[in-house]
């Protein structure tokens, strides 16, 4: 028999295998069952995983220093992790913290694909993956992975994930909404071996260069990693001579162990044992885009209820039962995307205190029903560039379930929701004359859900890159063929409550010296026309997101005579743009199909923002008024939402309460709620009529008839709850 | 990091100066952290009921006492009982349905408003005292969501080490509720202060 690369001549198969077994044998990662090398020497314990750390943070700044990209430099989509040989995550970067248990998989699936044999894997050898039916979130997402020999024996893979420009999709790239064939997602490296020796294959570099609009950027970002790699491979080295090889390969089994059981304490300590339960809304309108694969043009809603059994053992089951079926449309979520939005959002709502790897993840099981939107029979014939639309909507809401067990254990500071956004893509030829795709990802728009001590952080709302950030205005302008007409907080984003959700900021984008230009959507939340049930303890979720398209406008007119453009959306029922300009007003819902625009024409995107805390009549005063002060909210807000009467003083500058007005408006105000309320039994009673008659928007009729047919489980807890007989089925004119 | 009463009640109010509620947010959690909760909120009731777990803002899982000694129910801080704390407590509260345009636009204005044939936004209320206690937005349709059902014994006994005088069976009884109603029963479930 060949000796295996690994540890004692062993392949990494082998390896693999033996972890597997142990791990799920004892209940402790590889059989440990006690991990006495840390516990024994905590000082040196922790020396040597802070040295882990500072090599992946440096290797993560190495790229942002080489790559060319906007998506690196301004906003840092990127992350970089460090794994045991047969693929398990030691530690990790901060960034895109999304990929790390992906890229693990990437490895697994190459070891479970015979590549030791079959491919080869040895010093220097350079592999890619931007495959999403192997693992990850979307081809955009481009994998570099290196293993790491010391004399050798492959003792550990280091992996950097970045997020592209272009992969080469279908228009207007990187993540196509007209994109329901896998053709269509552009350039796939399906765990590639691109090149050896530490140098990239010089066929592969033409293959980049002949396949891609944007190769340079590519192929910038792709050296940015592999230096990121080689630069934490040769760290890792000088460690492994201080610390000693058994050291090395012992201590990175114990770290995951060791959050593994960090990870159960943290449950037992901030949560209660319980059932949790939310739904997430799809949408998906598909009927208009501009497709050849005919089944795919069907517009429909697909229910996804979410419940979390918290066990008192201390694991955390998360059961999809009922979500309703795949589709053809990219915005199928997979297992491996699952697993990717858990671990972002465990990095940044109870593992957050630098240790995490796959640890916190194994106290975990996700049920995704076969079939499903979630987990598709087949992913291989399916397009997959917005994997990430459900996955944000989900786990969004997730974030919102955590916060009520942190609610119930007195740990409110940590409570918190945010949202997903959608946008526009354009693609076409830029103001230097190249066509390509023009995607802008500025993460700071976003406002964060309200804590249970304080409003959330204005544009702080990412939970998918944890250092939010908008990137500067000038250095998209100079990627973009437009200008950015404002950057102001949006009152009206805000979700109200006692304390509210942060603020987001507009899009407001002119266009300026493009040519053959179009728009499209852009996809990071299926949730449209429904608002995502994110609201906490009284508060409410943001309103609706929009877009909005002005085309044929009169801006160059407007900007000659030294007139105001639209700098801000404005009042959202009477937005600025209906007096600032004259143009042609589209406003699309979030997957608009293509359409042609052209200079002078302004695109608007606005999200809406997650959820407030609490009731808004018992939002401070002075809250309201710091608000007002702040741009932050109107007076028809402050009377309208919070009850608040307040007055600008001219003198001070500043808004003042009238507490004695506002206590007594408040007080009818709750008067006024119950005179308008009824008793729940009275709703039922009208909803009920209402199913049973099929009045009830055909797309949910079909979305309920769908995931009743899914499962049983869900068809007896709605039937359930509207009293229906057994074999009732919703339908238009039930 | 033990965070004392008077810091918790703060915190809690919004009212907690921000490096110190800086503090508690980095620094290490407290295992004592519920039982300060406990004391900050149960002072701050005016009935005298044990609470055994706060659930939402103003709503708290209580064990009754004197002639309903045993019940554990789900209860405002006004006082409302709204019943049996393993049945949806939103079946028992009084509940606004914004599911037209007119009614979305009070909150929603223009183009934040959601399509009222797809999305209702339930608005659920203490009818003791008027308190606006949940915000469901949800498909039109879709059950009440039942938020949280705590395994309260579990976690008494095997979590804080501190069982309850009696056990309780943490199952879902929300469609008793149902079938009363589908029978024609009583409207209201909760009972006033």
């Amino acid at each position: 028999m060949t000796r295996g690369i690994g540890e004692d001549g062993r392949t990494l198969a082998q390896m693999l295998e033996a972890t597997r077994a142990r791990t799920g044998e004892t209940g402790c990662y590889a059989g440990i069952m006690e991990p006495k090398l840390l516990t024994g020497d905590p000082v040196r314990a922790e020396l040597y995983h802070s040295r882990l750390m500072a090599a992946l943070i440096a290797g993560r700044e190495t790229t942002r220093m080489i790559s060319g990209s906007p998506f690196v430099r301004e906003v840092a989509e990127l992350a970089i992790g460090l794994y045991t040989p047969e693929g398990d995550s030691i530690a990790q970067s901060v960034g895109i913290q999304v990929h790390i248990r992906c890229m693990g998989e990437v490895i697994q699936w190459m070891i479970e694909h015979d590549y030791e044999e079959k491919v080869g894997i040895a010093d220097g050898d350079l592999f890619w993956c931007n495959d999403p039916t192997v693992a990850g979130m979307h081809p955009a997402d481009v994998y570099d992975l290196l293993p790491i020999f010391v004399e050798g024996e492959l003792v550990a893979w280091v992996c950097t994930v970045i997020m592209e420009m272009d992969i080469g999709a279908v228009s207007p790239g990187c993540m196509p909404t007209a994109n329901v064939e896998r053709s269509t997602d552009g350039m796939r490296f399906t765990a590639e071996k691109v090149g050896s020796d530490d140098m990239l294959r010089h066929d592969i570099e033409l293959k980049v260069r002949y396949g891609l609009d944007m190769a340079d950027m590519f192929l910038l970002d792709r050296k940015g990693a592999i230096a990121a790699n080689i630069r934490v491979r040769e760290e890792i080295r000088r460690i492994i001579e201080e610390f000693g090889l058994d050291w090395f390969r012992c201590a990175n089994r114990e770290l995951i162990e060791e959050e593994r059981r960090n990870q159960i304490a943290r449950l037992r300590q901030r949560t209660v044992p319980g059932r949790y339960r939310n739904v997430v809304p799809l949408e998906y309108y598909m009927a208009d885009q501009p497709v050849t694969w005919l089944p795919a043009k069907k517009d429909h809603i697909r229910i996804v209820p979410i419940e979390m059994r918290i066990e008192t053992a201390g694991r955390v089951v998360l059961d999809f039962e009922g979500a309703g079926s795949w589709g053809w449309h990219p915005f199928n979520a997979t297992p491996s995307g699952m697993w990717g939005g858990l671990a972002f959002t465990l990095v940044q709502t109870i593992a957050y205190d630098g240790r995490a790897n796959l640890g916190s993840l194994l106290p975990f099981e996700i049920r995704l029903p076969e079939g499903s939107v979630l987990n598709p029979p087949d992913v291989r014939p399916l397009a997959t560039a917005s994997i990430w639309a459900p996955v944000i909507d989900i786990y969004s809401l997730w974030c919102g379930m955590v916060s009520g067990a942190y609610y119930m254990r007195g740990f409110r500071e940590e409570m918190f929701t945010y949202r997903g956004g959608c946008g526009l893509q354009m693609a076409g030829y830029d103001q230097y004359g190249t066509k390509r795709p023009l995607l802008a990802a500025p993460t700071g728009n976003f406002g964060a859900g309200a804590r249970g001590t304080g409003d959330g952080l204005d544009a702080g709302g990412t939970l998918i890159t944890a250092e939010v950030d908008l990137g500067n205005v000038e250095i998209w302008e100079c990627f973009m063929p437009y200008m950015d007409l404002g950057r102001r907080f949006e009152p009206w984003s805000v979700g109200w409550g006692r304390f509210r959700s942060g603020a987001s900021i507009p899009t407001t984008a002119l266009l300026h010296r493009s040519t053959e230009t179009i728009v499209a959507g852009v996809v990071g939340s299926a949730a449209e026309f429904i608002l995502p049930n994110v609201g906490l303890c009284g508060g409410y979720p943001g309103g609706k997101r929009f877009t909005v398209i002005l085309r044929d406008t009169d801006a160059a007119e407007r900007a000659a005579s030294g007139l105001p453009l639209v700098h801000e959306i404005g009042h959202p029922a009477a937005p600025a743009y209906e007096t600032n300009i004259r143009a042609e007003v589209h406003t699309p819902h979030h997957l608009p199909p293509p359409m042609e625009v052209h200079d002078g024409d302004i695109l608007l995107v606005s999200v809406g923002s997650p959820g407030g805390f609490g009731d808004p009549l018992e939002r401070a005063p002075e809250a309201v008024t710091a608000d007002l002060d702040d741009g932050l909210a109107t007076p028809e807000i402050a009377d309208g939402i919070y009850g608040v009467h307040a007055q600008f003083d001219d003198g001070a500058k500043c808004w003042v309460a009238n507490d004695e007005a506002t206590a007594e408006t408040r007080a009818q105000r709750r008067s006024a709620r119950l005179e308008r309320a009824e008793p729940v039994s009275e709703w039922w009673r009208r909803s009920r009529a209402r199913i049973l008659d099929g009045e009830i928007h055909p797309m949910l009729a079909e979305a309920y008839a769908d995931s009743i047919e899914s499962s049983e489980v869900f068809a007896a807890e709605y039937r359930g709850f509207w009293g229906l007989p057994d074999d009732f089925r919703p339908g238009v004119g039930a | 990091m033990t965070v004392s009463k008077a810091d918790l009640g703060d915190l809690f109010d919004g009212k907690l100066p921000w490096d110190r509620t800086k503090a508690i947010v980095s620094g290490p959690k407290d295992d004592g952290r519920f039982q300060v909760a406990l004391e900050v909120l149960q002072e701050r009731v005016s009935w005298p009921e044990r609470i055994l777990l706060p659930l939402s803002e103003h709503l708290y899982v209580v064990e009754k006492t004197g002639e309903w000694a045993g019940e554990r129910i789900v209860k405002c801080d006004c006082g409302y009982e709204f019943g049996d704390w393993r049945r949806n407590w939103k079946l028992s509260a009084a509940v606004i349905v914004r599911d037209d345009a007119e009614s979305l636009e009070e909150i929603y204005p223009g183009l934040r408003r959601p399509d009222p044939e797809l999305c209702e936004v339930r608005e659920f209320i203490c009818p003791g005292c008027g308190v606006l206690l949940k915000v469901e937005t949800v498909p039109v349709g879709y059950p009440i969501i039942f938020d949280v059902l705590p395994d309260l014994d579990a976690f008494y006994q095997d979590w804080l080490r501190a069982p309850l005088s009696d056990t309780q069976a943490c199952e879902d009884r929300t469609f008793e509720i149902i079938e009363e109603w589908a029978q024609g029963g009583p409207t209201p479930h909760g009972r006033p202060a």
